[in-house]
């Protein structure tokens, strides 16, 4: 008998010991589902970014292993046949069906800020002709960076050849974006410690450097800066930066968030 | 009893536990794991790129080392690490791939082999459709980066494996080259300076493909063409003022003599572009002729003195002063800037003026013959004065963008290049030298140093009627010419990546 009367307390437990129990109990499951709800929204918007990033990035690798490739062939496997070989590493208009020099960015665009017209073979081995691979900075709202190609004809003006075959290439680039919503964009950047867009002003997808064969192995200079030198056929580095925005604010602070990415192409090609 | 009960109570009470442990721990890694994707993404991301770019300057730098290598004034060059490697004397056949190798020491790379680690794919879809099949052991050679001292460093270099030499075809290429008649053959192709052809002209085309692996298994394929670009200057003249409305003033002086003609011992120019005899002085119109032989009262040139015309011979008649078809790079103002700009670039040496024969390298010899530049900035033509004196002896090319005057006691064997002021006289001092090779004159430039609107160059101006010495004068010497010859290195042609 004593020993029944001493177990039974502990053959359950108190009205106290369970409330503090499923108290405890249901603070640390109340933490951890609060903890997953962050890290859900957070991984979310993350992975938006992430796809943007992405996105970018294999649209950039494209665009150097492009430009690496411009003027391919060059001027010296000139044939009968105009479209085996190219003329210039970047075709511009107007003025290239006559073809008329242009000043890059000035009396010819593309080449410019958001649009550059490359010529190259991109699979010499299948035999094909030069093809002009056009990457654009438009869309509805123009943000959408668009790439197309289309075959090297004599006669022709890439610009008007490209137009028909542009297709999405990179979404949400918002380097041109409008002046109120760059201040947004600048200020969200800013409070993350970053200048996404310098002065405020629309960033360059592409920008130019130029060979001055006028005077002996100078440093590629900027192509504003090169003078009579200042055409497509002397481009030699276009250095690319895209500003990509992922596709909702950020879940946790109601702010854009913005990837800047940079690569640099070089046109190893001669150009004569 | 009692040891049952409390045995039950204890067992009930563990099991809660655990369950709850074990849901806890769940919740925590799903959340842990979530986390870990994220960051991990991002990384492999930023990882990607970089793999991709560090493959691309590998393979790039696989490219440059072989096409330096070509060249035989590189210090590792194949002629001098590996004789025989390449032949020396015939060109490379398409079929007969030649393989650099820059293996690591844990590894084999036998390119040639189909199924190995790293097996040469590219060389079936160019090649084998022409009749080619990869030989069972081409030749190899390893990359400096196997060679003393680079192989001891404890760094790896470059991460390429592997880089394919080889002559092109018309076919392999998949290109008409000129003459464009129409037929795709098989051919070796080559650069004449301008364009591809398949008739011999100029040097060979050479393909170098480089294969670059990444431990991670990035991998890019590039391809160069590369020629060999000895400027291959031709003169058609033992002199040649290429210009309009020259200025001659010859010495009247029996030892002085222009000529055209072969000289003895010298068997290496009797090519088919270029046989002797040569004229004496070239032009490049009718009314120059008349300048050189009587004077042009314009600058106030004297011409040939009477009694010295015989000393003027080469190709047609006494004084042998022909009208000449000038090549391509020596016509106009813009090609013979060009001309100057590429030498400079290829130059052993570029001396700013005014400059004497103390400024001339001491390494000049007959078996070292050197490329020498005067010029300084090109817009201040005092700095591409020359004066040589003290019976001075030179070897190779010089090239003078200002005034060049010499006593008549200098010895040149190669190429004499005045271009930029285009004036030329002598100066007091000893004689019998003689200059064996050839001399063009070209004014290209004004007295300020702007370059002439063109397209035909200025006056050229030869002055050696004013000091009491005389030296023997000009000899061609398309020996000397050859020898003098600068060697450009191999240009890149053509670029691309393979898509894998």
């Amino acid at each position: 008998m004593t020993c029944i009367r001493q177990t039974s307390p502990e053959a359950g437990f108190t009205l106290i010991e369970l409330l503090a129990a499923l108290g405890i109990f249901l603070l640390i499951t109340g933490a951890a589902f609060s903890l997953l709800t962050s890290s859900q929204q957070r991984y979310q918007t993350d992975s938006q970014l992430l796809t943007s990033f992405q996105e970018a990035r294999l649209g950039l690798d494209q665009m150097v292993r492009d430009i690496n490739d411009a003027g391919y062939p060059p001027p010296s496997f000139v044939s009968t046949d105009v479209t085996t070989f190219t003329r210039s590493p970047f075709g511009w208009s107007p003025g290239y069906t006559v073809p008329t020099p242009c000043t890059v960015d000035i009396t010819c665009n593309p080449p410019g800020d958001f649009d550059l017209i490359i010529e190259t073979n991109p699979n010499p081995q299948d035999g094909g002709p030069v093809q002009w691979i056009r990457y654009q900075l438009g869309g509805p709202n123009g943000t959408t960076l668009l790439r197309g190609m289309a075959p090297k004809q004599w006669g022709h003006d890439p610009a008007i050849d490209t137009a028909t075959n542009l297709g999405t290439f990179v979404e949400n680039v918002v380097n041109n974006s409008p002046n109120l919503q760059i201040g947004q964009f600048q200020l969200s950047a800013t409070s993350a410690g970053a200048v996404v867009f310098p002065s405020g002003n629309p960033v360059p997808i592409f920008q130019y450097t130029c060979d001055t064969p006028i005077t002996a192995q100078p440093p590629p200079t900027l192509c504003s800066a090169a003078g009579a030198d200042n055409s497509p056929a002397n481009i030699r580095d276009v250095a690319i930066t895209l500003i990509v925005a992922s596709p909702l604010p950020d879940a946790t602070t109601g702010q854009p968030r913005l990837v800047k990415l940079t690569a640099r192409g070089r046109r190893v090609n001669p150009n004569q | 009893m009692t040891t049952t009960t409390k045995s039950r109570a204890r067992q009930t009470q563990g099991g809660i536990a655990l369950l709850i442990s074990i849901f806890i721990l769940l919740l925590i890694s799903v959340v842990a794991i979530a986390l870990i994707v994220s960051s991990g993404t991002e990384s492999a991301l930023a990882g990607n790129y970089r793999s991709s770019t560090g493959v691309y300057y590998a393979a790039m730098s696989g490219l440059e080392e072989v096409r330096s290598r070509l060249w035989p004034k590189d210090p590792n060059a194949f002629s001098i690490t590996d004789p025989g490697f390449l032949p020396s004397a015939t060109p490379l056949p398409a079929c007969s791939p030649v393989y650099v190798i820059n293996h690591l020491d844990s590894e084999t790379v036998t390119p040639w082999i189909a199924g190995s680690t790293y097996a040469d794919n590219e060389f079936g879809p160019e090649f084998l459709t022409t009749g080619c099949s990869m030989p069972s052991s081409p030749p190899t050679a390893r990359s400096i980066w196997r060679r003393s001292p680079l192989r001891n460093l404890s760094f790896p270099g470059p991460l390429y494996k592997w880089v394919r030499i080889n002559g092109v075809t018309e076919r392999s290429l998949n290109l008409d080259a000129y003459p464009y008649d129409g037929t795709i053959n098989n051919g070796l192709v080559y650069y004449d300076g301008v364009r591809l052809n398949d008739q011999t002209n100029g040097s060979q085309v050479l393909e170098l493909t480089a294969l670059a692996v990444l431990p991670n298994g990035s991998q890019k394929l590039l391809q160069y063409l590369v020629a060999s670009t000895t400027l291959n200057l031709v003169f058609p003249a033992a002199m040649t003022l290429d210009g309009y409305s020259d200025a001659y003033s010859g010495p009247n002086h029996n030892f002085f003599q222009i000529s055209g003609n072969q000289d003895s011992g010298d068997s290496a120019c009797g090519g088919p572009s270029m046989p002797y005899p040569v004229p004496a002085v070239g032009v490049p119109d009718n009314p120059d002729i008349n300048y050189v032989i009587n004077g042009n009262p314009g600058p106030g040139s004297t011409g040939i003195p009477g009694g010295q015309l015989g000393n003027y011979t080469g190709t047609g008649s006494t004084p042998s002063v022909v009208r000449v078809n000038l090549p391509p790079n020596l016509q106009t103002v813009q090609s013979l800037n060009q001309l100057v700009q590429t030498i400079v670039q290829n130059a052993d040496t570029v001396i700013g003026g005014p400059a004497d024969q103390t400024s001339i390298p001491s390494a000049m010899s007959s078996s070292n013959p050197m490329t020498v530049v005067i010029q300084g900035n090109p817009a201040i033509p005092s700095q591409g004065n020359l004066t040589l004196s003290g019976g001075f002896t030179g070897y190779g090319l010089l090239l003078v963008t200002g005034t060049f005057l010499y006593t008549p006691d200098l010895n040149w064997n190669g190429i004499i290049l005045v271009i930029g002021q285009g004036n030329v006289g002598t100066t007091s001092g000893g004689g019998g030298g003689s200059v064996n090779g050839a001399i063009l004159i070209a004014q290209i430039r004004d007295s300020s140093g702007n370059l002439l609107a063109g397209p035909n160059p200025g006056r050229a101006t030869f002055n050696d009627a004013t000091t009491s010495t005389v030296g023997r004068g000009y000899y061609y010497n398309c020996s000397w010419i050859q020898a003098a010859q600068p060697a450009a290195g191999y240009k890149v042609l053509s670029f691309h990546e393979i898509a894998q």
